[in-house]
């Protein structure tokens, strides 16, 4: 037996060729980049170093790259906070349905989950157009014509709009995870609770949502890196505008490499977004396990 | 029959606005994908096509090159699929499995591959797969895909693994099966419902990729199929009508193997997320 | 169950098979033939340049048959971008349409990445004054322009005949007719606001408007003016009651793009499209109505009340040059191409009344009404400017006037604030 799952020969061809092909894609990337963050490099033509430069124009002298974080974080926010949370009684009640029922409503409640992110995009700013878009039409019907306006256009409502693409987009997704757990939860732990004389909300903020805890950490560890890449939403319908209202940070690395030819600053962006992003998903990580433990 | 409550009254009447929600936008999409497109700037909210202009169907098709599109979109997706389900269940299986030394460092290691946001690769990896002759060929998605979607298959995998009983796999060895043999006669079988869950989720995560295709593609024999909509913005933008069948049918296909498989789908999803 | 996950594998397994075929390259086809890769920004091949890009292809194609042409065309800011990654990939067609400005060409030929052309077989053609020059670093002639653009009001005078309105000549004229527009339930004006060097290339014509001297901005571009200058937030001021507040431009101005803009006119839905000539294909555009079609026009961009002596004042640059690489396999053909094109375009051109090309035409008798129009505007033009602002510079100074004139225009920022950015940006460009 242990020669079989000990043979170093074995082992390395389960892992070489997965480890390799990260290594090679994912590994040697970011070290080129690190490379390419030292330069001013175009992206064509010489490049000369100019050591930390970038980075010290990335922390102090680009308020589009703290905007456009503060962005992501907020949609970061939106999803965990609303859009979970709505996921999750949602999930709460398909849970407590038949399942013919509940499989029919699962089914079209994923439906936006399934389609690629282009056709989402082009269909709500389509929608939001003001000049033809369903959503002002359907206000106008409503009588609430002093709302409608241009959702993508305006400063105030447009990060707004993006954000909503996105949340709609990923809903599916949460609630089926939600769901999933849900269904883990053993009966017993509702009947004692029942027993115990807690109300539905009792039940769970007391017994189900600790016991879910592991599938909410896992969720949101999931949307932690999912907002944080945000940009193809961006890319098809504001390009970050108007301002810099709708930038993100991965769509703002992007512009600066091949809109304004700047490829050694748009590597120091993702370097720094890199360490962003590991700091963010540790905290939490370290945050939401203690959570977990003190119960 | 028992009579409904006023309470799940208006429970039903949410979640059935919450399905319109989700599947009006389309709704309207095919509604005016079916119209001329002068239609589009009227008052109304829906106006029911009277004379469908199913014309508008056989332009996108053509005009956005769908199904060569598509064909290449295929490719990209199941030899994604393909890496990653072979990747990510060996490496699952020693790391789960077997006994070495650096075992917890490689887990780590590939589980990291999730923190790591796709895009940041996106500047490198371009002067890095032209340095291969990579750029405008179809390994330059299929292997940031595969690298990208490892660990998430990786955790996976381990879930289902950890649920397996270790007997089988040592009566087989006694019986003097190699490690492919078990790999593919034992072990493979009986995670049969991870491959399932991880093959659609990699599936779904190939399929809506859309920035690294755009920015490592260049030729139009190599392009994916969420460009036959980006077709339309230049080339055909005046007709919003052919625009609207274009996405209808870039849309459907998915949603078409969505309702046949959604059982297995819903299933393996729910699956997965409590072993993961 | 356990057949299906074998059918599964098997199916998998041939579609890899079939993906590794096609990753590994197109087989190239018999050695005679020859591909030549062109890259440009011309999307639509059934009417106006592209159609001319079509037709030179042809006759290319007439003399070698052994060649064929792949073409990969975008719009103007993907079409950019693009050529930018490529350059850096070391991917760029063999021949592609640029521009030929420092935020363009410029870096290209710093990097060695386009050849030469033969200038002295180029120069004898009838060339407009100036057309070359443009293209011309270190002594060498790198492209060929395509087009004398300069920009314009294209209007609809079905629109404003049923609303019962002229034409406006001044700003404000066009202030007071957007408002009985809108109350006909049209768009007054639209553009392209979404990739900004519209909204960049009107402040360069309104700048012109107010100051009546377009060499302060060659002043202020060299360093000698500041941006923050008096006239500057002036022009700056106008410009964004036209965009914002004028009700001359829907709100929705900086998210319509390229396609959307034209459309919404086309579609007759607005009633005013401001653009350059290369617009001028609108005219036999089969997309768009006959009533659209016959009764599009085009007027000077509008002067302030009590300027009407400035109504000729043109903004107008050369655009749209055609470029080749340099280490490409097919050079000399390429070349042959170049020329074949320089010689041939301004006719076809003309002929099917898709642009105005950057050589002497002949006006002829059947010349459609918009051609008339563009004709009779460049042929009245007093004075022109040149190169526009935005694109003097570099390419990061170029992407900034663009942003800041977007957001200048969704008041998002005060005219002081676009001044004082604009300086910023202009200090780092001439660093």
């Amino acid at each position: 037996m242990n020669q079989l799952f000990t043979s170093k020969k074995n082992i390395l061809w389960l892992v070489g060729p997965g480890v390799l092909i990260m290594l090679f894609a994912i590994v040697a990337p970011i070290l080129l980049s690190v490379y390419y963050s030292l330069t001013d490099w175009s992206g064509f033509g010489a490049k000369t170093f100019i050591g930390l430069a970038n980075y010290k124009e990335v922390l102090f002298q680009d308020p589009t790259f703290w905007r456009s974080l503060y962005n992501a974080l907020l949609l970061l926010v939106v999803t965990v906070f609303i859009q979970n949370v709505l996921a999750f009684i949602l999930a709460a009640v398909l849970n407590q349905l038949k399942e013919k029922y509940s499989l029919v409503l699962r089914t079209i409640y994923f439906v936006p989950a399934i389609l690629t992110v282009v056709v989402i995009t082009k269909l709500w700013t389509n929608m939001m157009n003001p000049n033809y878009g369903m959503i002002n039409k359907l206000l106008g019907a409503v009588g609430l014509e002093a709302w409608q306006h241009s959702w993508i256009s305006d400063p105030k409502t447009a990060l707004g709009a993006v954000i909503f693409i996105t949340v709609w987009h990923g809903f599916g997704w949460a609630l089926l995870f939600y769901y999933s757990g849900l269904t883990t939860v053993p009966q017993e732990l509702h009947e004692a609770a029942v027993v115990d004389g807690a109300g539905p909300f009792k039940r769970y903020t007391a017994v189900v949502i600790p016991y879910m805890l592991p599938v909410i950490q896992a969720v949101i560890i999931i949307d932690i890196t999912s907002c944080l890449k945000q940009m193809e939403i961006i890319l098809l319908s504001t390009e970050g505008g108007p301002g810099n209202t709708t930038q993100f940070v991965a769509y703002h690395l992007y512009e600066q490499a091949f809109k304004f030819s700047r490829y050694g600053y748009g590597n120091a962006i993702s370097i720094v977004f890199v360490i962003v992003a590991l700091t963010i998903t540790m905290l939490a990580q370290k945050y939401l396990s203690q959570a977990n433990e003190k119960l | 029959m028992k009579k409904l409550s006023i309470g799940q009254i208006i429970i039903f009447f949410f979640l059935i606005l919450i399905a319109l929600a989700q599947l009006f936008p389309l709704f309207w999409l095919f509604n005016y994908s079916l119209q001329k497109s002068s239609n589009l700037f009227g008052p109304k909210l829906l106006d029911i096509p009277v004379d469908p202009q199913w014309g508008n169907y056989a332009k996108a098709w053509i005009n956005g090159r769908i199904a060569q599109y598509l064909t290449n979109s295929v490719i990209v997706v199941a030899a994604s699929i393909f890496f990653i389900l072979l990747f990510s269940f060996t490496i699952a299986y020693a790391c789960s499995r077997m006994q070495w030394k650096l075992r917890k460092v490689v887990y780590n290691f590939v589980l990291l591959g999730m923190v790591i946001p796709i895009h940041t690769t996106l500047l490198p990896n371009f002067i890095w797969f032209s340095k291969f002759g990579l750029i405008d060929t179809h390994m330059s998605l299929i292997i940031p895909y595969t690298a990208f979607f490892l660990a998430f298959s990786v955790l996976m995998f381990t879930g289902f693994l950890h649920s397996l009983p270790f007997a089988m796999e040592e009566s087989a060895y006694l019986d003097g099966a190699g490690l492919g043999t078990i790999l593919l006669k034992i072990v493979a079988p009986m995670v049969k419902p991870g491959f399932v869950t991880v093959g659609i989720m990699a599936f779904l995560n190939s399929w809506n990729e859309f920035i690294m295709a755009n920015t490592y593609l260049a030729s139009e024999t190599k392009r994916t199929l969420p460009f036959s909509i980006i077709r339309f913005e230049g080339e055909y933008a005046s007709d919003y009508a052919v625009q609207f069948a274009c996405m209808v049918i870039v849309a459907v296909i998915p949603i078409a193997l969505y309702f046949i498989f959604s059982k297995r789908i819903i299933a393996g999803v729910t699956a997965g997320s409590v072993k993961g | 169950m356990k057949i299906g996950i074998k059918v599964l594998f098997l199916s998998m397994v041939l579609l890899l098979s079939a993906g590794l075929l096609f990753a590994t390259g197109q087989p190239d086809g018999d050695s005679s033939s020859v591909v030549i890769k062109m890259g440009d920004n011309l999307p639509d091949r059934t009417v106006g340049l592209g159609a001319v890009a079509e037709a030179i292809n042809e006759e290319f194609i007439a003399m070698h048959p052994e060649v064929s042409f792949e073409v990969e065309s975008y719009q103007d800011q993907p079409y950019q971008q693009k050529i930018k990654i490529y350059a850096t990939a070391g991917q760029l067609p063999d021949i592609m349409k640029y521009w030929s400005f420092s935020t363009l060409l410029k870096p290209l030929v710093d990097s060695k990445l386009v050849v030469p052309l033969d200038r002295a077989a180029l120069s004898d053609l009838p060339w407009m004054p100036g057309a070359l020059e443009g293209n011309v670093y270190g002594g060498e002639l790198y492209g060929i322009p395509l087009t004398a653009d300069f920009w314009v009001v294209f209007y609809n005078q079905a629109i404003f005949d049923k609303v019962g309105v002229e034409v406006p000549k001044t700003l404000e004229e066009m202030k007071a007719v957007s408002a009985k527009l809108s109350d006909a339930g049209y768009i007054p004006a639209v553009t392209d606001g979404k990739d900004g060097w519209p909204l960049s290339i009107s402040y360069d014509n309104i700048f012109w408007r107010v100051t009546g001297d377009y060499s302060l901005m060659g002043d202020a571009l060299a360093g000698k003016k500041p941006f923050t200058d008096p006239e500057f937030v002036e022009a700056a001021e106008i410009f964004q009651e036209l965009f914002n507040t004028s009700g001359v431009f829907r709100n929705d101005l900086v998210t319509t793009d390229y396609g959307a803009a034209r459309n919404l006119f086309g579609q007759e839905q607005a009633a005013m499209y401001i653009m350059g000539p290369w617009e001028m294909g609108m005219a036999s555009d089969e997309n768009f109505s006959e009533s659209f079609r016959s009764n599009v026009r085009a007027a000077r961009f509008p002067v302030l009340a009590g300027d009407e002596d400035q109504m000729d004042n043109l903004v107008a640059w050369y655009g749209g040059n055609y470029i080749v690489k340099s280490g490409s396999k097919h050079e000399d053909l390429a070349m042959e191409y170049i020329q074949l094109y320089a010689e041939k375009y301004a006719d076809i051109m003309w002929d099917l009344q898709a642009g105005f090309p950057a050589q002497g035409i002949q006006p002829k008798a059947d010349d459609n009404q918009l051609a008339k129009d563009l004709l009779s505007i460049s042929a009245s033009a007093t004075a022109t400017s040149g190169t526009t602002a935005l694109d003097m510079l570099t390419p990061a100074f170029k992407e900034s006037h663009q942003k800041l004139c977007k957001d200048l225009a969704a008041g998002i920022i005060t005219p002081v604030q676009f001044c004082e950015s604009l300086d910023q940006a202009l200090q780092a460009a001439l660093k």
